[in-house]
């Protein structure tokens, strides 16, 4: 059977693509004969890229993400587009345009979100397969977690966006997953580094970061924020987040306690900042120039409003309300500025913490893949809720990782760790020694 | 910000800027929906910011400028879109 | 009654590539939307990157304007929807502006410039099947979509058209010799201008192109108001459109409250430091500003404040222009007042500037040498100027083409002879005591002559044949 017979097989079981390439082309380089898929919100030349929505059925990118490019140019062949919640708005990837995708461990239960097309290819892959991935506020973290997979959050701008269709700019990162963290180590070497197409990418080069991964802890100090750990954590979960630690501690390392108080205020800062800048990121999708069309009926006002309102899913519209809420005169200081302000704070919870310690140390979710049963009963609000534990580094814009640690109730259960801005080796090294133990 | 009240018609008013149709069903659950959202966000009035400047991105970059180099792209601009005519676009009228 | 204006002015910066990507602004020649590329279409996963050469402009342009420069600048978005819009936002500045708190003098009048700042060029609409309100549907250009624009607001200081004119003017010439737009592009310029009568309500003329059409908008607008007012109708608080055709204004909008833009940082961008030795660098070599060149010319040229006031308003290439004939030719008066004179009257005659037409100095100041050298009348050269402003050909060569040079003694001693004859009246008059009679027979001279005679040489000939004929 060939990769691209078999990634129809995991979409019929899994509804894991939106889109799969006819055939997988390749080279020579790092990622030789690896299939590498892409979350459906990075461009690649000439395949349909939704990022999950209707309103964008029939986009045909003009042009490659600069990772994707990186990724030819190192011999990948693109294997398709990973599902994904609508623009990466939801925790459970329910909010899609174009179905579902299905746990490979139980599927009545979510893949987590966004990325969770991603995650479940990684988990199910039985060929050589990277994903591209991105996250927000954690959608790299949530479904490798959900799925029991590797996934890496870069350092914001250590990858370059060129290609990425934006949820919020200031928060976006491109990252990667893999069944082993070697694996999602070797697709970061290759797709970090600057990038003249993006104004906010970092200027440092990138780093062999597979040379990091050798299951040693020694001398890494890590801090365990207590505020990571507090009330609607699944005690199922942080018994096995403390196993994962407890295993950094025979490995070598220390392990202390650490505090960061501005924790929670990390959820408001966070939704209100990525849907401000998400509200003006999807003001351009009107039916004009790509993505959905109708007939050219009505004024521009008419017209705008029907393609938008038939084209954007239930979430978007909400966000959409929400985001031109917050940055409306009146409103503009109290949320939009105070969010971000409120950031200042979130950021320097963590530049504190890394004076002290090289690793933070949480649990990545606090619950396992809930079933879509109990998905369904819950409020918007408690769906953001669930982000609590991602929101802060992501805000701040620190790596991270999503390591299996375990299982609790038959799923998997993944052990988050940060480390400072463009630590992503030390990143690399902490985790390597948690899978290896294991 | 504690004051602020979310009803329907503000969720009206803000989806009618946003260029968003809601029926009167989605008003009252969207109305519902987002005063809650918006309470919980008012959680920020007890973090003291005064004097603390806003964080536009985690990390500051500055003065990342382009030269002024012209280059053509090879692309057709149309090629998503059926509202084209003449190598124009076709846009709805104003009024 | 007095009306109170203030002006909104965009200018299409000259750079030669867009302000967020590298397309061209050069739009000669170009097919509808040619001149684009995914980032100034906003197609999803494009990102600005902004263009360095438009922030020097900008930094340039705010110190001529005499403003205050930020020490940091970000860019926003400025969110509203529109067809002419790619993103339907606009990357502009709003929090912090370039530059702002500056002033125009005017004669001893202080125009003040409230803000300066940069921002990206919507697209062009094409309204098919009739105007603004009764178009079936647009046809979008966006070849023009990410032009660097600067945008100058003034405050509401201007008292009436012809200031508002003047003040237009004026900054056009400081842009021009900054050399930082060409008035020659279609649209360099475009104006919104707020209206009101004697505390009033505003009234917004929105997107006014050219001058001419500036003027024609405020005194409808003006007049409009006024009468209005006369009537007892309140001037309510509105957006309207101009239509250059018609030269009328028509009610867009109505406006409750200020328009609400939603402004964010925009989160591609980064802030861009103005560091003192990048703005240092910039303003030491700030060419020089018209008000101080005019001062120069009649210091260094000895020129009167008129002639010099208008060879640098029209323009920073007749400055130059006049320089370099300077350079060329030992009088600048002489020169000073050809080009006021006669070949300023030619190109608008001919509807061209210095800089399109042929006309260079070598070839001009070579006409002023004909002159001197005696090879033709100063009557010949006034006649000359037209037919070179068009052709540029070098005078020294039409002349020798249509025998234009002065005529020998020999042949000019035989057409007054000539005259002299045919005109025994005037000659009687002359003898009997009327003198003024001779520059009659000298005006029938150089007709005869087509002007190929010096007025002093026919003077001298026709007094002395007359001192000598009999009577």
């Amino acid at each position: 059977m060939t990769t691209i017979e078999k990634a129809h097989l995991i979409n019929e079981k899994y509804k894991a693509f939106n889109f799969i390439a006819e055939a997988l082309e390749g080279g020579e380089g790092l990622l030789s004969g690896v299939a590498v898929s892409v979350k459906d919100n990075v461009c690649v030349n000439g395949m349909q890229s939704t990022a999950g929505s209707k309103i964008l059925e029939g986009y045909i990118p003009p042009f490659d993400a600069t990772v994707v490019a990186k990724c030819r140019a190192e011999g990948a062949g693109i294997l398709g587009k990973t599902t994904q919640d609508e623009f990466g708005f939801g925790t459970f990837n329910v909010n899609t345009g174009y179905g579902v995708p299905l746990n490979p461990h139980d599927p009545e239960r979510s893949t987590g979100g966004s990325s969770g097309g991603a995650a479940v290819v990684t988990a199910v892959a039985d060929f050589p397969h990277l994903a591209i991935a991105e996250s927000t506020g954690g959608s790299i973290s949530c479904p490798a977690s959900f799925c029991g997979v590797v996934g890496i959050t870069p350092t914001y701008g250590r990858t370059s966006r060129w290609g990425l269709i934006d949820y919020a700019n200031s928060l976006d990162k491109i990252g990667c997953m893999g069944k082993t963290v070697r694996e999602a180590a070797l697709l970061l070497t290759v797709i970090s580094g600057p990038d003249k197409y993006d104004s906010t990418v970092l200027h440092e080069p990138t780093q062999d970061y597979t040379s990091y991964a050798d299951g040693c802890a020694e001398g890494l100090k890590i801090g365990v924020p207590e505020e990571y750990f507090g009330e609607g954590v699944d005690t199922g979960v942080t018994e096995k987040v403390w196993t994962g630690i407890k295993t950094l501690e025979s490995e070598g390392a220390t392990v202390t306690e650490v505090s960061m108080p501005f924790t929670k205020h990390s959820l408001s800062s966070y939704y209100i900042i990525a849907m401000a800048e998400a509200s003006t990121n999807l003001a351009k999708l009107c039916g004009l120039r790509y993505g959905l069309h109708m007939p050219l009926e009505g004024n521009f006002d008419e017209y705008f409003s029907e393609v938008r309102t038939l084209g954007f899913g239930e979430e978007a519209k909400r966000r959409i309300i929400l985001g031109t809420f917050t940055r409306m005169a009146g409103y503009r200081d109290a949320y939009y500025l105070k969010a971000l302000k409120v950031r200042t704070k979130v950021i320097e919870d963590f530049k504190r913490a890394f004076k002290h310690v090289d690793v933070l140390a949480a649990p990545t979710m606090p619950v396992v893949a809930p079933k879509f049963s109990e998905i369904a009963e819950l409020e918007p609000i408690q769906h953001y809720m669930m982000d609590i534990l991602t929101v802060a580094p992501n805000l701040a814009g620190v790596p991270m990782i999503s390591v299996p640690c375990g299982e609790h109730l038959g799923m998997p259960v993944g052990l988050h760790l940060m480390t400072d801005h463009l630590e992503e080796g030390k990143l690399v090294k902490a985790a390597s020694a948690v899978e290896g133990a294991r | 910000m504690s004051s602020t009240v979310i009803d329907r018609d503000l969720v009206r008013r803000v989806a009618e800027a946003a260029h968003i149709k809601l029926t009167d069903e989605e008003l009252d659950k969207y109305a519902h929906q987002m005063k809650a959202i918006v309470e919980a966000f008012t959680e920020l009035d007890q973090v003291d910011t005064e004097g603390v400047e806003p964080s536009f991105h985690p990390i500051e970059l500055e003065n990342v400028l382009r030269e002024d180099e012209p280059r053509d792209w090879a692309w057709n601009p149309l090629g998503n879109t059926v509202h084209k005519e003449n190598k124009y676009f076709k846009g709805p009228r104003i009024t | 009654m007095k009306a109170t204006i203030g002006l909104e002015i965009h200018v299409h910066l000259l750079t030669d590539s867009k302000l967020f990507c590298s397309c061209r602004t050069s739009l000669m020649g170009k097919e509808p939307n040619e001149n684009t590329c995914p980032i100034c279409l906003g197609f999803p996963g494009s990102k600005p990157k902004a263009n360095k050469r438009a922030i020097d402009h900008g930094i340039v342009l705010a110190k001529a304007l005499s403003c205050s420069l930020v020490p940091e600048i970000r860019f926003s978005r400025k969110n509203y929807f529109y067809p002419d819009m790619p993103k339907n936002f606009q990357i502009t500045q709003y929090e912090v502006p370039l530059a702002m708190n500056g002033y125009v003098m005017l004669g001893n009048r202080k125009i003040r410039i409230r803000r300066v700042h940069l921002e990206e060029d919507p697209a062009k609409l094409i309204h098919v099947g009739g105007d603004i309100t009764t178009a079936r549907y647009n046809h979008i250009d966006y070849n023009r979509a990410g032009i660097p624009l600067v945008e100058i607001v003034t405050e509401p200081d201007l008292e009436d058209t012809k200031e508002a004119r003047l003040f237009l003017e004026k900054l056009s010439v400081i842009l021009d010799h900054l050399g930082v737009y060409d008035p020659t592009t279609e649209g360099a310029i475009r104006v919104d201008a707020n209206v009101s009568i004697d505390g009033g309500q505003r009234v917004e003329v929105k997107n006014i192109t050219g001058f001419r059409n500036v003027e024609k908008a405020l005194n409808y607008e003006v007049v409009r108001q006024k009468s209005m007012a006369n009537m007892g109708i309140d001037v309510s608080r509105e957006t309207r459109h101009f239509d250059a055709e018609s030269g009328t204004t028509s009610s867009l909008r109505k406006k409750e409250t200020e328009d609400d833009y939603g402004y964010i940082i925009e989160p591609d961008l980064v802030k861009i430091k103005l560091h003192s030795e990048w703005v240092d660098k910039l303003t030491e070599s700030m060419p020089e500003l018209p008000d101080h060149r005019i001062e120069r010319f009649i210091e260094q040229y000895s020129i009167g404040r008129f002639q010099a006031g208008i060879i640098v308003n029209t323009g920073l290439q007749l400055s130059l222009f006049y320089e370099e004939c300077c350079n060329l030719y030992k009088d600048p008066k002489i020169v000073v007042n050809w080009i006021v004179t006669y070949l300023l009257k030619s190109l608008n005659y001919e509807r061209l500037n210095i800089k399109e037409s042929k006309v260079k100095p070598e070839t001009f100041v070579e006409l002023l040498k004909l002159i001197d050298e005696g090879v033709i009348s100063e009557r010949t050269a006034k006649e000359l100027i037209k037919e070179y402003t068009v052709s540029g050909e070098s005078p020294r060569k039409i002349v020798k083409e249509k025998n234009l040079s002065l005529m020998s003694e020999d042949e000019l001693h035989k057409v007054v002879s000539e005259v002299i004859e045919e005109n025994p009246k005037a000659v009687n008059d002359y003898q009997s005591g009327h003198v003024k009679a001779a520059e009659y027979l000298i005006g029938q001279v150089l007709r005869k002559t087509r002007a190929r005679a010096a007025v002093d040489t026919v003077r001298k000939l026709i007094t002395d044949m007359m001192e000598s004929k009999p009577r």
